[in-house]
């Protein structure tokens, strides 16, 4: 019952989130409006319940199960792509190398002198 | 007996009528995949995903399902994905004092992390040749699965393409982070977090939570800023740089 008490509530959240993203017409999917709210109804009210801690750990614990079978359509692409691998897979893996090191780049740079140190909590 | 044999061979067509087999898959190669990886030793070059995929592939072949009709049926489980997003919320709520603590690199650094990611994608795409679509279906690489989707509808990229996009970004990214980090003296998991969920999306989050819960709450909210900036500037970006 606790399970099932949280899950509504996450999808009662998320119902919420698509009706706001919906009428506003905001290009922003209501699963992220409603983790938005999620997190601000969390911080007014102070602390998790029990329900909520559950249903949202198992959630987060399937989540890459959740994204799997979008990925599955990798292995079914058509001939369409015939001569654009290069640039895909080019694209793919510098541009992530790339971001990947600007982005800690950025970070560190912005981080408190205070906190560069590493921390272990 | 003739009659039998009818019914035997009309089976396959009635199961896949419903939505189940394509679930029962799912979670069948969730768990195999999952289980190799352990097996494996938790390579962050390979994420259970990638196995897990693969395996379904694998099944969809020997079970001679067609793609299409699996998707069809995993479509009722990738629903979860909506609630699955507000409890990333969680999380978020439950590390804010460290979030709150650096509100300041994290507010920094987003805008121009998010915009060189869909940048170098798209930049990159364009000079080594690639048409139109497949520009636009790698440019959001970096956002998760439900925000990109949504971004490609506006640009007018393919689905499987994103896809295999978003899958090879996640990967990518693990291992950069663990490439790169050391190299660079960064330790600190809420950056390591911040800059998995930033370029990784949800392949990324999951792997931050593996390095701890600190990491994890930092590459939610990586995640969900990153989607959130994305899905405000690239349709926008795109309209003025590749009009209409």
């Amino acid at each position: 019952m606790l399970l099932l008490r949280g899950f509504l509530l996450l999808t009662g959240f998320f119902l919420l989130g698509e009706s706001i993203a919906f009428v506003f017409d905001w290009p922003v999917s209501g699963g992220v409006v409603g983790m938005i709210l999620m997190t601000l109804f969390l911080m007014l009210r102070g602390r998790v319940s029990e329900d909520l801690g559950m249903a949202s750990q198992s959630l987060i614990a399937f989540l890459t199960m959740l994204i799997m079978p979008g990925v599955v359509g990798i292995y079914f692409l058509g001939e369409e792509l015939a001569g654009q691998w290069l640039a895909i897979a080019g694209s793919l893996v510098i541009g992530t190398l790339l971001s990947v090191l600007t982005t800690l780049w950025l970070m560190a740079r912005f981080m408190p002198r205070a906190d560069r140190e590493p921390t272990h909590d | 007996m003739t009659e039998l044999v009818q019914r035997w061979q009309a089976l396959p067509a009635h199961l896949l009528d419903t939505p189940l087999p394509a679930i029962a898959i799912t979670l069948l190669a969730f768990m195999l995949g999952t289980r190799m990886f352990r097996l494996l030793k938790q390579p962050s070059w390979c994420p259970p995903v990638l196995i897990a995929s693969a395996v379904v592939a694998l099944l969809l072949w020997g079970l001679d399902i067609e793609f299409s009709r699996y998707r069809e049926g995993a479509a009722w489980l990738m629903l979860l994905l909506g609630p699955a997003t507000v409890a990333l919320g969680v999380p978020l709520f439950q590390q804010f004092h460290h979030i709150r603590a650096l509100w300041r690199p994290v507010l920094l650094t987003l805008p121009p992390a998010a915009m060189l990611a869909a940048g170098y994608a798209a930049g990159l795409a364009w000079a080594l040749g690639a048409s139109r679509e497949v520009i636009a279906s790698l440019a959001p690489k970096s956002v998760t699965a439900p925000i990109a989707l949504g971004i490609i509808d506006q640009t007018g990229g393919s689905a499987s393409v994103l896809m295999g996009g978003l899958l090879a970004t996640g990967v990518a990214t693990t291992l950069a982070v663990s490439l790169f980090a050391p190299r660079l003296g960064i330790h600190d998991e809420r950056v390591l977090g911040f800059v998995l969920g930033i370029n990784g999306h949800a392949i990324g989050t999951v792997r931050a939570f593996e390095i701890s819960p600190t990491a994890g709450a930092f590459a939610s909210l990586g995640m969900g800023l990153t989607g959130i900036f994305t899905a405000l500037f690239l349709p926008l970006a795109w309209h003025l740089i590749a009009g209409q």
